[in-house]
């Protein structure tokens, strides 16, 4: 598990605390990155952990940082909430370089909380990760009634759908009769 | 949670760990939804291979066999093929909720009533029930409903257990249908009932006044037959007006003449047209000699070994365990007159098997090896 602490919004960010390595002491030195989430606080994170998501493998696999520069230079994701963040790397710390369960059990029960664990898990490309919190998505609805599955995943009624569709095409004609005027207007 | 806001990718995720029966009940909550599950399972719609309504104890289940045996295996070992039941009753009814089928408003309930180890294989999904007078056209609607939902590419099949229980007059719905008339039944009830329903896909009967059917009962144009204990009318009637494509008579009371009038009709092309298979298993006698004495009947030479004949078992109840029928390995072969095609003609002890070839006998030949 990754240790964390308050970090500010400077551009310095805070000293964080480093993360227990769950495997053996490597032969050559790991490298160590940083990232935040919303809530600024800094997580050091290895970069066989980091290597589940894809989006931060991909930026960090070409940078060649030093310790100082990658402690100067966290990866701010401005669009996760704090504890989502500190959740995915708890997860990506648990299972560097191993092979991924069949199932993870240690996702969070809270619909809010999962969903917006999916949300950055998603954007951060981490698959195994996905798949799981996909699967206890699809588990919420197992065996519910129809209606019981339009609640927990606020699903809209067929009327709704048509009244959003009809709102939304009047939308489209009021900018589009907006445009033709706008277009008249320069013309004269 | 709202899963609208998720991306679309996400959304196909979430689709597809879901099991087949869930995202059926999903489909019902908005035309968007039931649209946006159609277009993200394609694939796995399409390795459906049945939709099955089959009864048993006054209740309706829909079941769902896939074409590959392992996914079948995983759902259905846990009690998951079952999406739906059907029922008439209303006793016991618990979370009685109403949804629009096709146009049709259907109560539906979700059933605790199994305790375990019932439970295991009596899922807990949801029940539609209705008035038994208006069973006919909650039918319609909810196999239309499912028909649109799960596409074309599946094969639906209503399985009924006597010609007695109710079965639906529906578009797309083979028939299959067990029969265990008593004796004293009269003709014309059996027969009205085949004018009733003239495209049975597969037929498992034993009467013992087979013979008296009409040769022009639609009876005959079965695609598959399975008949126990004809006796030698019924088969020789049998053999005679068979119109279908596989038949498997059981204790057939059979000589060797009955095998050769057989062969020679199949031969002259006048009859037997659409046969891929025959399987005869006879109570007495060794006719080996007799049968393949005719002097039309062919071999092949000793050296090459003959290829096998087995086409799609139209019988079977699940393709994913019995897929083929018999394997026919014979060096004797006939041909037909009309179109020069061959039929690959096997006894083994009381076992009379024929299999007729695509091939015609020049095309047969080569494939020897």
């Amino acid at each position: 598990m990754s240790s964390t602490e308050q970090g500010t919004s400077s551009a310095a960010p805070a000293e964080p605390t480093t993360a227990p390595e769950s495997a053996a002491a490597p032969e050559v030195p790991e490298s160590f990155y940083y990232v935040h989430g919303k809530d600024k606080v800094v997580h050091k994170v290895s970069a066989g952990a980091l290597q589940h998501s894809a989006l931060i493998h991909g930026m960090i696999s070409n940078l060649g940082y030093t310790e100082e520069q990658a402690k100067a230079n966290p990866f701010p994701f401005e669009n996760i909430d704090g504890d989502i963040l500190q959740m995915v790397v708890d997860w990506c710390n648990q299972h560097k370089g191993k092979p991924t369960p069949p199932e993870d059990t240690n996702l969070p029960k809270q619909k809010e909380k999962l969903f917006d664990l999916v949300l950055a898990v998603n954007y951060l490309e981490i698959k195994e990760l996905l798949t799981y919190c996909c699967k206890q998505v699809a588990m919420m609805v197992k065996g519910k009634s129809p209606e019981e599955i339009r609640e927990i995943w606020m699903i809209p009624t067929d009327a709704e759908d048509e009244a959003a569709e009809k709102e939304a095409k009047k939308r489209a004609g009021k900018e589009a009769a907006g445009e033709t005027a706008a277009a008249a207007g320069d013309a004269k | 949670m709202k899963l609208s806001k998720f991306p679309y990718l996400v959304q196909a995720e979430i689709f597809g760990n879901m099991k087949t029966k869930d995202l059926f009940w999903l489909s019902f909550v908005s035309k968007n939804m039931k649209k946006m599950i159609k277009s993200f399972q394609i694939m796995r719609f399409q390795s459906i291979s049945r939709i099955t309504y089959n009864n048993f104890n006054n209740k309706w289940y829909v079941g769902i066999l896939f074409k590959k045996k392992t996914m079948w295996t995983m759902e259905n070992c846990m009690g998951m093929n079952t999406i739906m039941t059907m029922s008439e009753h209303l006793d016991g009814t618990k979370n009685v909720f109403k949804l629009n089928v096709t146009g049709k408003t259907i109560g539906f309930r979700v059933s605790d009533e199994f305790p375990l180890p019932k439970a295991y294989f009596h899922p807990r999904v949801p029940e539609a029930f209705f008035h038994p007078n208006l069973k006919e056209s909650a039918f319609k609607a909810i196999h239309n409903y499912i028909s649109d939902f799960f596409g074309d590419t599946v094969v639906y099949q209503w399985i009924a257990k006597s010609y007695k229980h109710f079965i639906p007059q529906l578009p797309n719905l083979s028939l299959w249908v067990t029969m265990r008339p008593h004796c004293p039944e009269v003709t014309e009830n059996i027969e009205k009932f085949f004018a009733s329903y003239p495209n049975i896909k597969h037929l498992s009967i034993r009467w013992d006044k087979l013979q008296s059917i009409s040769p022009e009962s639609q009876f005959y144009q079965a695609d598959s037959i399975r008949i126990f204990q004809p006796c030698l009318p019924s088969l020789q009637a049998f053999l005679r007006n068979f119109k279908g494509r596989q038949a498997t008579l059981l204790k057939c009371e059979c000589g060797f003449v009955e095998l050769i009038k057989f062969m020679k009709r199949w031969r002259s092309g006048e009859a037997l047209q659409n046969l891929e298979y025959l399987n005869l298993s006879l109570t007495f006698g060794r006719h080996r000699n007799e049968v393949l004495s005719a002097n039309w009947v062919k071999r092949t030479t000793a050296t090459k070994r003959p290829p096998t004949h087995s086409v799609a078992d139209l019988s079977a109840p699940e393709p994913s365990y019995k897929p083929h029928t018999d394997p026919i390995i014979s060096r004797t072969y006939i041909v037909r007159e009309t179109d020069n095609r061959v039929a690959s003609v096997s006894i083994q002890g009381k076992t009379f098997s024929f299999g007729v070839w695509e091939e015609t006998e020049e095309e047969f030949l080569r494939m020897l090896k």
